[in-house]
């Protein structure tokens, strides 16, 4: 029985194989033949557009502009010499040049050869009038990358360029190939999955030289998704303005959820470069001793010196090694061990507060000696020191919190006092990066919040958080936060703070300044701090690499906030 | 009564020698020694096949009864080199290099299924001398067999060879349903089967979902998976009634049609033979598999009726599959024509199998 079954089935099978045949060899014959004889099909692949970048406010960052390519067939019998001469006459340039490209570009007599990429619109135009005289050339808009604003906020944006084989090999199972283009470092590299197009494709039935007679399928290049960041395009402009000429870099962050409204690392680049391939300039960006590839913000790491105080402080208070009586008297330097170790002026008496507002080292190195290293370094990890923020960009680093062990175990050296007076003021091994002085700042700013810190808003206008990531609470007492924001404002309010030149402007800042001494150069500047005063909205922290002191940084910070209050931009 | 063993072996070599024309064809054209020897090889696979045809049709087909499990366990074994190598060398690899051929272990481990399931479902029941395949209870009559045939086709899958893979399951669904098992374990299989094609889906890789897409539709992806499909028809079509003539088919030729020498044979064929040269290539096909499952009713032996239904769908299937993804009617899994896509393994293989056909047909006559 069963076996009849199967000898049905087979049977069956063959029947319809066999009406399967009649049906393409003789109904559509006809059809399939014609197809066959003119030779056939041929792709033509589509190309979409890169998604655009915007700030918070969905103005343009990056977007596309339309550029033109001439193509030239060559099959069509007419004297290429004729045509090239013309072609050169338009575009003003070199007959020679333009027919050693022909030539390289040369596959077969019906593979249409690109004569010159990136023309002006007013050359596409005069081509297309050329066409009557010369039928075989083609002008093909594509969308090409395009940098309004130039080099403002190059590093955080990346550029874009032809995909290299350590990305190939990483990237091949998400359908990248050869040839693509790429993003390279920022918002480019990191959401390039989002921001990138899908190539469509157009199968035209061609005839056998090659002349399109119509279409059969397409499938339509997908654009890539836009990204909305939460940079505010006016404060970065300030703030990249005020950094011109010199090395550093500046962060303003919302203190409501971490969002990232400015980002400016200096000294900057064009990304434009990139796309105009433009070897000279391109190996110049890479050559420059500067960096200016370098994303400072948080790709670098620097000795944070006095900023780190608040640290100490609050380590200080809340283990109660010190309270808001202490009170230190300085002389301009102590002696540790068999050392002396100087303050960088003479302060007298300084309690809590004053030590803060006027960054007094000696206070810090008595303050230091009582916690000890380990007290120290847990508070740092403790603040997020020592790893990374998790920004949603690429190559941030995490800096190094120094501790006894790891002085023991990997430099085979015992911990001293002096190491730990040094601790004490942020100087030695320990190092951060802006970004991570950024979101301690915040925890003062919050009341004991280690914010998230972001620069990515939405995707394609859709929020990249379905649920937004909630910042940690650091568990510190109300006063000791308290005390700290005090003395962070004094620094501001108090003629005798660091930050004194502050205090005229158009809002109460309060912040800790910093001069990291460095081996070589001119010392580091920081400014890290917060406004309004009472109702804290903002965060900033401006880094100056060898710029000298902690005061030229607040200097910066004083330029930057007077001109987004005074262009009325919050 | 014919000599099955004569009329196997002629129409096998008309088949071979229409597929190593449909070979040349496909190659000549193209540069390099490499294209210009592959014909060669195929007659040298096939010459080979030859001869193990006739050492397996005087070879007595019980043996492979006592040597079952060893074969099982040494298919299972050679895939699973395979699969090792292919861990090492992060892609698909379905070969295994022996000496100065490659041979693809997916093919030895079809017809090694066919002889493991004839066996498993011959046995005898001990109260009454009958099969006992149709009072078998679900656990023995199906679902341990089912167990042991999943190793074999996951291994094959994994490679990634997703043609092979569910020709070793069809070929299970053969034998399983000749063998008497009863239907409602088969119906209930595909039942659950289909049901869980959703989640199957899910696990199949990108390129895989792609082609069965294509397949619905070859238009939605004409720079891809529908390439294939949308050449192979033209392809056929264009062929006609009488066929464009040897050596003369543009769609093989100029390089429209992929795999014009392995997978996509028949559409190279047809090309040039026409819908005349498909009917005797369809014909001598249908010969071949019936003469199988004549020979599966004339013999006495439990065993050799399985295994002679088994090797006959095994072939069945081989040839439907192929030519209906070829005419579009199937989806594009890699599966080749039968004595006629270049292959060594797959020539070999099925000269194997034939060869034991042959001989259950000599042995009948013994018992």
């Amino acid at each position: 029985m069963r076996v009849r079954a199967v000898i049905i089935f087979l049977t069956t099978g063959f029947i319809i194989l066999s009406s399967g045949l009649v049906n393409l060899q003789v109904i559509q014959h006809k059809k399939l033949k014609e197809f066959s004889d003119r030779n056939c099909i041929r792709l033509i692949p589509q190309q979409g557009c890169r998604g655009k970048i915007l700030d918070r406010n969905n103005k343009i960052i990056v977007d596309n502009s339309i550029s033109y390519d001439l193509l030239l067939i060559p099959q069509r019998g007419l004297s290429v010499e004729a045509s090239l001469s013309k072609i050169a006459k338009i575009l003003g340039t070199d007959y020679v040049k333009l027919k050693s490209t022909y030539n390289q570009g040369y596959i077969a007599p019906f593979v249409p050869i690109t004569i010159a990429a990136n023309i002006t619109t007013h050359q596409a135009i005069a081509l297309e009038e050329l066409k009557s005289d010369i039928p075989d050339i083609l002008v093909q808009p594509h969308p090409l990358r395009r940098y309004p604003y130039g080099t403002l906020a190059s590093q955080v944006i990346g550029h874009l360029g032809e995909i290299d084989h350590w990305r190939l090999s990483k990237l091949a199972d998400y359908g990248y190939q050869t040839k693509d283009v790429v993003g390279f470092g920022g918002i480019e590299e990191k959401y390039d999955y989002y921001l990138r197009y899908k190539e469509g494709a157009l199968s035209v039935e061609v005839d056998h030289r090659g002349r399109f007679i119509r279409t059969i399928g397409f499938k339509p290049p997908q654009d890539g998704k836009d990204i909305s960041l939460t940079l505010d395009l006016g404060m970065q402009k300030i703030a990249e303005s005020a950094m011109a000429g010199r090395r550093g870099s500046v962060i303003i962050m919302d203190a409501s959820d971490g969002g990232i409204l400015v980002m400016a690392s200096s000294p900057n680049y064009n990304p434009s470069v990139f796309i105009e391939k433009d070897r000279s300039r391109i190996s110049s960006i890479f050559n420059n001793p500067n960096a200016p590839l370098l994303n400072r913000a948080i790709s670098a790491n620097y000795p944070p010196a006095s900023v780190f105080k608040s640290i100490v402080s609050a380590a200080a208070l809340e283990t109660n090694k010190i309270n808001l009586s202490t009170s230190y008297l300085c002389t301009g330097s102590t002696k540790i061990g068999n050392r002396s170790f100087a303050c960088w002026d003479i302060h007298g008496k300084q309690d809590i507060f004053d030590a803060i507002a006027q960054s007094c080292d000696i206070f810090f190195y008595k303050t230091g000696l009582l916690l000890g290293p380990d007290i120290i370094h847990d508070y740092a990890v403790k603040f997020g020191l020592s790893r990374l923020t998790n920004i949603d960009l690429p190559y941030e680093v995490g800096g190094f919190v120094p501790s006894r062990t790891w002085r023991k175990i990997v430099k085979l050296r015992n911990w001293f006092d002096g190491d730990t007076a040094n601790f004490s003021i942020g100087q030695g091994e320990l190092m951060v990066t802006p970004l991570q002085i950024t979101r301690v700042t915040g925890v003062f700013a919050t009341n004991g919040l280690i914010l998230y810190p972001h620069i990515i808003k939405a995707v394609n206008g859709k929020p990249v958080y379905v649920v937004p990531k909630k910042p940690s609470r650091i568990s510190l007492k109300a006063s000791t936060l308290n005390t700290i924001r005090q003395g962070l404002r004094k620094a501001v309010s108090d003629s005798k703070g660091t930050a004194g030149n502050l205090a005229s402007a158009p809002v109460a800042v309060a912040g800790k300044t910093g001069t990291a001494q460095v081996p070589k150069g001119m010392s580091h500047g920081w400014f890290a701090g917060f406004f309004p005063f009472d109702k804290p909205k903002y965060i900033i922290c401006v880094m100056l690499e060898n710029g000298g002191s902690g005061h030229a940084a607040a200097m910066v910070t004083d330029e930057i906030i007077s001109a987004i209050y005074k262009e009325n931009i919050l | 009564m014919k000599n099955s063993r004569l009329i196997i072996i002629a129409v096998a070599l008309l088949i071979c020698a229409i597929g190593v024309m449909s070979i040349y064809s496909s190659t000549y054209q193209k540069e390099g020694r490499i294209w210009q020897d592959i014909y060669k090889r195929q007659i040298i696979w096939m010459a080979l096949g030859v001869i193990f045809f006739f050492l397996l049709s005087n070879f007595n087909y019980r043996k492979l009864w006592d040597a079952t499990y060893p074969l099982y366990v040494f298919a299972i074994f050679l895939l699973f080199l395979v699969f090792m190598l292919g861990l090492t060398r992060m892609g698909a690899q379905r070969w295994l290099k022996l000496f100065w051929f490659n041979f693809q272990p997916s093919e030895f481990a079809k017809l090694v299924m066919v002889i493991f399931l004839a066996r498993y479902y011959s046995t005898k029941s001990s109260f009454d001398v009958g099969l006992s395949a149709a009072r078998l209870n679900l656990m023995k009559g199906f679902v341990l067999p089912l167990l042991l045939t999943f190793i074999p086709v996951g291994l094959i899958i994994e490679q990634p060879d997703l043609g092979s893979g569910v020709m070793v399951l069809l070929v299970f669904m053969a034998v399983v349903f000749i063998s008497g098992v009863k239907f409602r374990y088969i119906g209930s299989f595909l039942g659950i089967g289909i049901a869980c094609m959703p989640i199957l889906w899910h696990y199949l890789r990108g390129y895989q979902k792609e082609r069965l897409m294509v397949f619905l539709n070859p238009n939605i992806d004409p720079l891809g998976a529908g390439y294939t499909v949308i050449q192979s028809k033209i392809a056929i079509g264009s062929g006609g009634i009488f066929g464009k003539g040897w050596l003369s088919g543009t769609q093989g030729q100029l390089r429209f049609l992929p795999e014009a020498h392995t997978d996509f044979i028949f559409a190279t064929f047809a090309e040039e033979w026409g819908l005349l040269g498909c009917a005797v290539l369809l014909f001598l096909y249908y010969l071949i598999i019936s003469e199988g499952i004549r020979i599966g009713m004339r013999t006495n032996d439990a065993f050799a009726k399985l295994l002679a239904f088994g090797i006959s769908m095994m072939l069945g299937l081989q040839v439907l599959v192929n030519i209906a993804m070829n005419l579009g009617l199937a989806p594009v899994v890699g599966v080749p024509l039968l004595l006629m896509s270049y292959g060594g393994s797959s020539v070999f293989v099925t000269f194997i199998a034939l060869g034991i056909l042959a001989n259950i047909d000599k042995q009948r006559s013994v018992f």
